[in-house]
């Protein structure tokens, strides 16, 4: 198990290393307005060249991406340009990072609870009204774009319930609105492959064992399907950080949350290049950390990988 | 009439002649079990039994002939011509719905109604462009990837790099380096869509090349061209309808949400997420909603019915359901 | 002979498949006694695990029990619908062992654990007791070091092993029918003897009724008192094992005889059956076997047989026990063995 997390830990870390690179590549490609700040217009050729020469943008690609992983290693992001000129990225993502993670977890949370309720909700009656209602939620949410419906959240949500309208963090009641609205889709895909899990190991063949057995269908569900589809939705849920990234970037700028979502939306409006990459990198540092946490607790919670490498008859 | 004695007798020779034997038919007896089970009348037959999904086909083809055939139809307006008040001489901003002007006016005088179709005809071109690609260079993909073996770790290894980066991330990142454009908007669709595709292809080719009933096949002599035409070509196909309808709703998805960042098409091109942004800019004037309402329902409207006929589509192809 | 345990007559199942509608078991009958042991011998498609599944209502959700009644215990199961009814019967009074061991136990759950189930769920035992039970009934099923095999999971476990705990199971609460559906098909031919073996070692332990479903004449001798032959839905003769194999009488049973690689004849081709049992979708005129019959009679198209006694023990449904017919010989196989078995008897 630990050996399994070790190598899969590597793996990752394997992953990462090309992410970045992937990703320093395409920052190459930036247009190269976004390095000059706010007086771009007025700057003569000259001088540009000698911003452009200061950053380090100039030299040979392979001096670039040594100085991009020793900047890294030191835990330097870079320095904004225009969103807060000259202020340290790392400055202004420490502001931001608590608000995201914060909003992050109350959405993984809501999500998961509602989700998998309606998962178990929707398994249980398969074929059968409920699983049909709850079904046009999950098709609703999955192929109509966030933008729209969260935008008639926000309009009705505001005007119905008189809940507010923008964030403020000392208002409790600013929170809800937000926090639903990330959840929907967690919720809708939770409930998706919860039942989707569910449904497939209602097929098994062990099943008919228990149901040979003389176990009744409510002791089976409880005993071996939901236990066992458990497995695969762990593998899957630290992932789907990667589906929420969206909702969360439109939502946290939809009721100004302070947050990174909301944060990237300005820096690439605004052409703010170093604060774009250190967000880019972030987030798909956060991609990789997801998929490697599914994996492990998949190892966790499945035997088979658990005792693979101990020696079991196999 | 015949005796009571006469029917006896005759009963007698037929059942003598009964107790004779019959004629062994070989051909017959290879028949018995015959099953006429065909792969394609029956995800016809299990898709047909779906009447949602049948409905909301029959809408969507009727929708989709209407939006490109709505700017030949008589009385329809240019969807960029700004309309100039006479009574005033200035623009005939935020007109509402009435006679002349179907879905009322946006707030520069240009005409909703004509606006609402010709997006809806970008987003559908977009999306049918990008799902092309998706299902050509996926399927290429996945097959070098699953048969050239050399390849195969190279491939691995950079769909897990490419499948490590949250989409949403990536066409950001390709919309703001390239500027936005309606070439840049399908670049960088056609940039992240494929992956799907190309592993199910993959997938496919290794179960080919490995399950049992492949390899009993090719034990039998049947040649690859033949287990690929037979064995995976229908399935693959269906995949390819399912991915085509499910692309739709997911490219107008991304279309809408770069718009929202500021990524989109230019304003000087109508397509359902510039409507939908040029109507939420107004939103809070209660009158004037209606500007994102018909942006908001048709869009609605046409990636339920996309995303429900590729999953029915799905469904029907699954011969596990075939029964 | 005393009154039968199990009686089931003229059960007909159906299942609706594809917008159709699909015959099964087309009116099959059988009567179970106390402690012997009946091997239900078909071709796959010939409705013997349909059949038996419907003693416990474990017919699949698109199945059901047409017509027909399955007598058990004074209550017929035929007329048996909800679950809370099937509860009192499943697992506890019949209970079934089912083809494949590899997928037939949940592998997230110790071996322990699942046959611990069955004792909790019927005999109300509960913590150390059942635990202590368990490893009882590991080691009765021949696990080695049962109680460090009680805390293992189904991966660790070879096939063979895992149709032992499949068996322990099973057995676990002491049913009177035990229903074993082709439970050595998937494993190696060493293991099956094994499986075999245990098998009727547990029956004479405990013992329990027993019915064993297999597509394998080969194995039948070995395991069964009795034995009933199933063709399309039908039961198309049944009786002892010597009634069945030295003197069977239906054209089928002959065929399936003159199939058995055991029985061939030194450097004759092998006897195969041609074609496949009708498609039960089809309404079946006549006798179903004589499309593939060579010697079928013009009546076997027309009219269904019925069951003509050979013995007390012994019945077949074929015409040509009738006396109208004309005279049939088996083949050459069945004949040999009968004047083998003849020369042992006299």
């Amino acid at each position: 198990m630990l050996k399994y997390s070790l190598r899969r830990l590597l793996h990752s870390l394997v992953t990462l290393f090309m992410v970045l690179t992937l990703v320093f590549l395409l920052m190459r490609l930036l247009p190269v307005e976004g390095y000059y700040g706010e007086r771009a217009d007025k700057l003569t050729p000259a001088q540009k060249e000698a911003i452009l020469r200061k950053m380090g943008l100039l030299d040979p690609w392979y001096v670039q991406l040594r100085n991009f992983y020793l900047q890294l290693l030191r835990g330097d992001l870079g320095v904004s340009v225009i969103y807060r000129a000259n202020v340290p990225v790392k400055e202004i993502l420490a502001a931001k990072i608590p608000y995201s993670v914060a909003f992050g977890l109350g959405a993984l949370v809501l999500s998961l609870v509602a989700g998998l309720a309606m998962g178990i909700h929707m398994a249980q009656n398969k074929g059968l009204f409920w699983d049909k209602f709850w079904t046009w939620y999950v098709v609703f949410i999955n192929a109509v774009p966030g933008a729209v419906y969260l935008l008639f959240i926000q309009l009705y949500g505001t005007s119905i319930t008189g809940l507010p309208m923008l964030f403020d963090r000392y208002n409790v009641r600013s929170w809800i609105l937000p926090l639903v609205s990330m959840s929907l889709s967690g919720i809708a895909a939770n409930a998706m492959w919860l039942r989707r899990f569910m449904v497939d190991e209602l097929n098994k063949d062990y099943i008919r064992l228990a149901r040979a057995k003389g176990m009744s269908s409510r002791a089976i569900m409880v005993k071996h399907v939901l236990r066992n589809a458990f497995v695969p939705l762990a593998n899957y849920l630290p992932a789907s950080i990667l589906f929420t990234i969206s909702g969360s970037i439109y939502v946290e700028s939809l009721y100004s949350i302070p947050g990174m979502g909301g944060l990237l939306v300005t820096a690439i409006s605004r052409q703010d290049n170093p604060l774009v990459q250190a967000l880019v990198l972030i987030y798909s540092s956060l991609g990789i950390l997801g998929l490697f946490l599914g994996d492990v607790l998949m190892a966790i919670l499945d035997p088979r990988i658990r005792l693979e490498k101990q020696g079991g008859a196999r | 009439m015949m005796t009571a004695k006469e029917k006896e007798v005759i009963q007698a020779i037929e059942e003598q002649e009964l107790f004779t034997f019959a004629q062994y038919d070989p051909e017959a007896a290879e028949r018995t079990g015959y099953s006429d089970y065909s792969y394609w009348r029956s995800t016809i037959r299990v898709f047909l039994r779906n009447k949602t999904a049948v409905f909301l086909l029959i809408l969507m083809t009727s929708l989709v002939a209407f939006t490109f055939i709505q700017p030949y139809l008589p009385g329809q307006k240019d969807p960029i011509k700004i309309h100039i008040d006479p009574n005033t001489g200035l623009q005939l901003r935020n007109h509402p719905p009435d006679k002349e002007f179907w879905f009322g006016t946006n707030s520069i005088g240009q005409d909703l109604w004509a606006r609402l179709w010709s997006g809806t005809r970008t987003s559908l071109l977009i999306a049918i462009i990008v799902g092309i690609w998706e299902i050509v260079f996926g399927t290429f993909v996945g097959a070098i990837w699953g048969y050239v073996r050399p390849l195969e770790a190279f491939l691995t290894e950079a769909y897990n790099v490419i499948s490590n980066i949250p989409t949403t991330i990536i066409l950001m990142l390709i919309a703001y380096i390239l500027r936005p454009s309606f070439q840049t908007m399908i670049i960088a669709m056609c940039a992240t869509g494929w992956l799907g595709m190309a592993r199910f292809v993959r997938n496919q080719i290794v179960i080919i090349r490995d399950r049992e009933y492949n390899l009993a096949s090719r034990c039998l002599g049947t040649p690859t061209g033949r287990i690929i035409v037979k064995n995976l070509l229908p399935y693959l196909v269906s995949v390819m309808v399912m991915r085509v309808a499910l692309s739709i709703p997911g490219t107008i998805g991304w279309e809408v949400f770069l718009t929202y960042i500021g990524l989109g098409l230019p304003l000087n091109i109508p397509s359902l997420g510039n409507l939908l942004n040029e109507g939420r800019r107004v939103m809070m004037a209660p009158a004037l909603r209606y500007q994102l309402f018909f942006p908001a329902v048709v869009l609605s409207v046409i990636t339920v019915s996309f995303y429900v006929l590729g999953n029915a589509f799905a469904d029907a192809s699954d011969p596990r359901n075939h029964f | 002979m005393s009154e039968p345990i199990l009686s089931a007559r003229d059960v007909v199942i159906k299942f609706s498949l594809r917008g159709q509608t699909l015959t099964a078991v087309r009116g099959a009958s059988l009567d179970l006694y106390e402690g012997e042991s009946v091997a239900i011998v078909g071709e796959s498609g010939s409705g013997k695990s349909v059949f038996t599944k419907s003693w416990i209502g474990m017919l699949d959700a698109n199945g059901w029990v047409d017509s027909g009644s399955i007598l058990f215990e004074g209550k017929d199961l035929a007329k048996f619908k909800t679950e809370e009814e099937w509860l009192t019967i499943r697992g506890k009074k019949i209970a079934m062992v089912f083809q494949d061991p590899m997928t037939a136990l949940n592998p997230l759950r110790t071996i322990g654990s699942q046959i611990q189930e069955t004792l909790e769920l019927h005999q109300g035992l509960r913590g150390q007791e059942a635990k202590r039970r368990t490893i009882e009934i590991l080691a009765q099923v021949g696990i080695s070091e049962p109680e460090m095999r009680y805390r293992q999971y189904p991966h660790e476990f070879s096939g063979g092993m895992r149709q032992r705990v499949v068996i322990a199971i099973a057995i676990a609460c002491n049913p009177r029918i035990l229903i074993c559906d082709e439970p050595t098909t998937s494993l190696d031919v060493t293991i099956q003897a094994q499986i075999l073996e245990l098998i009727r070692k547990l029956q004479k332990e405990l013992k329990v009724t027993l019915v064993y479903i297999t597509h394998d004449l080969g194995v039948v001798a070995n395991v069964a008192d009795r034995v009933a032959v199933m063709y399309a839905g039908e039961i198309i003769e049944y009786g002892t094992v010597e009634e069945i194999f030295y003197d069977p009488r239906h054209p089928y049973t002959w065929a399936l005889l003159s199939s058995l690689p055991q029985l061939g004849i030194k450097g004759q081709p092998l006897y195969s059956i041609r074609g496949t049992p009708p498609n039960l979708f089809n309404e079946i005129r006549g006798d179903p076997f004589a499309p593939r019959n060579p010697q079928a009679l013009k009546i076997d198209f027309v009219k269904s047989p019925p069951f003509f006694q050979v013995s007390p023990t012994h019945y077949a449904k074929t015409w040509l026990l009738d006396p109208r017919a004309p005279k049939v010989e088996p083949p050459e196989i069945v004949k040999a063995m009968r004047a083998k078995y003849e020369r042992y008897a006299v």
